[in-house]
């Protein structure tokens, strides 16, 4: 199954970055929120941590939508979701390639997310880096373990940003309040007391959407049409 | 001869097509119905298909065709019946409307896809010879998205050759191909027949795809009219 999820998730990534639409596509929304929100600060003051870790993930949280939108919009065209569904292929090696090829993109567009915060957000990394790089490996994980589920919830629909979004957002705010209170304590280097608290709670929502989506990701993904 | 059946009821099999006569048996669906909603879409059907041999399913649009294709793949699950597919799922490939293939992708890196996604990993050499026998060698680092879709069709049976099924699902394969195509496509189904696998076969081209069935099962009314051998088919009153 690893193996043939890594195939999946390999043919994921060299479409989307070759196609350049998905990755793109949630790049340019990125650092676009990153640019407005900076734009909003007043003359002479300087954003405060928490409210730059707050407009990173954000941004990242809507680059996860795009991701996810094209990664499963890439079997629709010509009928491959039947493909695959008509293959021994397990449904969960499709889920955990299109988590990994989804983590691996949201990775890509946070490189780019982070300089940009740097620049246009006046932020430095005063705390660890080995602190931020965790922070980011563990809320990118549930990301992506929610983004692979609930992507095959809303493919097909019409209205499928929208449902998408709707859904996925409300469920995603525990990872995303952990990381932005990690950011933030990176950010300022004022190590907060709870960032330990903080970090127990990602990891632990990381568990359950990756349970969630191990369980469920079969349901969603064979509904019959 | 075959046996007929009103819609009530299903039709009598023939003894020397009953899975427990023939071993060679590579799918035996027994009794299966298919409700969507409240719309009863099949109503106790049985049919076997077996190694070497072509099950044609024909009916009207509507008939309950491509769903009973579906259920036989896995694809749907059947609100009552039982199907016994009697090969590895590595071993069955589906044939449609739809071509599975990636446009972006060129030929030779969506039949590695799919071959990896059937647990094998193919040289080039192997790409090129099957991709050969559909006349498409010469494009085979072409992406699949400049393929006409006769072209995306063939590369699609070549997917499948590639896999080397023992059990395969067509689903009016030759929808939109021209004749060149249509006539590749039933002599690349009797080599398969050859190579041992059994075919099931929706078909709306009843006239050119009997001679190259031995069975057929006709549906009608959301049940089996007609399961048999197609020496004994008459067509019914499909017209095609």
């Amino acid at each position: 199954m690893l193996r043939r999820a890594g195939f999946i998730a390999a043919k994921d990534l060299r479409l989307s970055v070759g196609g350049g639409q998905g990755l793109v596509q949630a790049m340019l929304l990125g650092l676009l929120l990153i640019f407005l929100f900076s734009l909003s600060r007043p003359t002479g003051e300087l954003v405060s941590g928490q409210a730059a870790g707050a407009i990173f993930w954000l941004a990242s949280a809507f680059g996860l939508v795009l991701v996810f939108n094209d990664l499963f919009s890439l079997e629709e065209g010509q009928g491959c979701r039947l493909g695959l569904l008509s293959s021994p292929v397990p449904e969960h090696a499709v889920w955990l390639g299109k988590g990994l090829a989804g983590f691996a993109l949201l990775v890509i567009s946070q490189a780019v997310f982070l300089p940009a915060a740097a620049v246009f957000l006046g932020q430095d990394i005063q705390g660890s880096w080995g602190v931020l790089i965790l922070a980011l490996i563990g809320v990118d994980w549930g990301l992506a373990a929610l983004g692979a589920l609930l992507g095959a919830l809303a493919q097909g629909q019409g209205a499928r940003e929208s449902l998408f979004s709707v859904i996925l957002f409300p469920l995603l705010l525990p990872v995303l309040l952990g990381g932005i209170r990690i950011f933030a304590g990176v950010f300022s280097g004022d190590a907060a007391s709870d960032q330990g608290l903080w970090a127990g709670i990602i990891v632990a929502f990381d568990a359950v959407f990756t349970a969630a989506g191990a369980f469920l990701f079969p349901f969603l993904y064979t509904g019959e049409e | 001869m075959g046996a007929r059946a009103d819609s009530q009821n299903p039709p009598p099999v023939r003894a020397d097509l009953r899975a427990d006569i023939r071993a060679d048996i590579r799918a035996d669906i027994r009794r299966v119905g298919k409700f969507f909603g409240s719309r009863l879409v099949l109503r106790e059907v049985s049919a076997q298909v077996h190694a070497g041999e072509a099950l044609l399913v024909v009916g009207g649009n509507g008939a309950g065709k491509t769903t009973l294709l579906k259920i036989m793949a896995g694809l749907c699950r059947p609100t009552a019946g039982e199907i016994d597919l009697r090969v590895a799922p590595e071993d069955c490939a589906y044939l449609g409307h739809a071509t599975f293939l990636y446009p972006r992708l060129s030929a030779a890196a969506n039949l590695t896809f799919w071959a990896r996604m059937y647990g094998q990993t193919p040289a080039r050499e192997e790409l090129e010879a099957v991709l050969s026998r559909v006349g498409l060698a010469r494009v085979i680092d072409e992406p699949a998205g400049t393929f006409s879709r006769g072209m995306a069709q063939r590369l699609n049976l070549a997917r499948v050759f590639l896999i080397k099924p023992q059990l395969v699902f067509l689903d009016e394969p030759g929808t939109g191909l021209d004749p060149a195509s249509q006539e590749l496509l039933r002599r690349e189904i009797e080599n398969l027949k050859k190579a041992g696998a059994g075919v099931v076969w929706v078909s709306h081209h009843l006239t050119a795809d009997l001679p190259h069935a031995e069975s057929v099962l006709f549906l009608k009314d959301a049940g089996a009219a007609y399961f048999g051998p197609a020496s004994g088919f008459d067509g019914g009153d499909l017209t095609c």
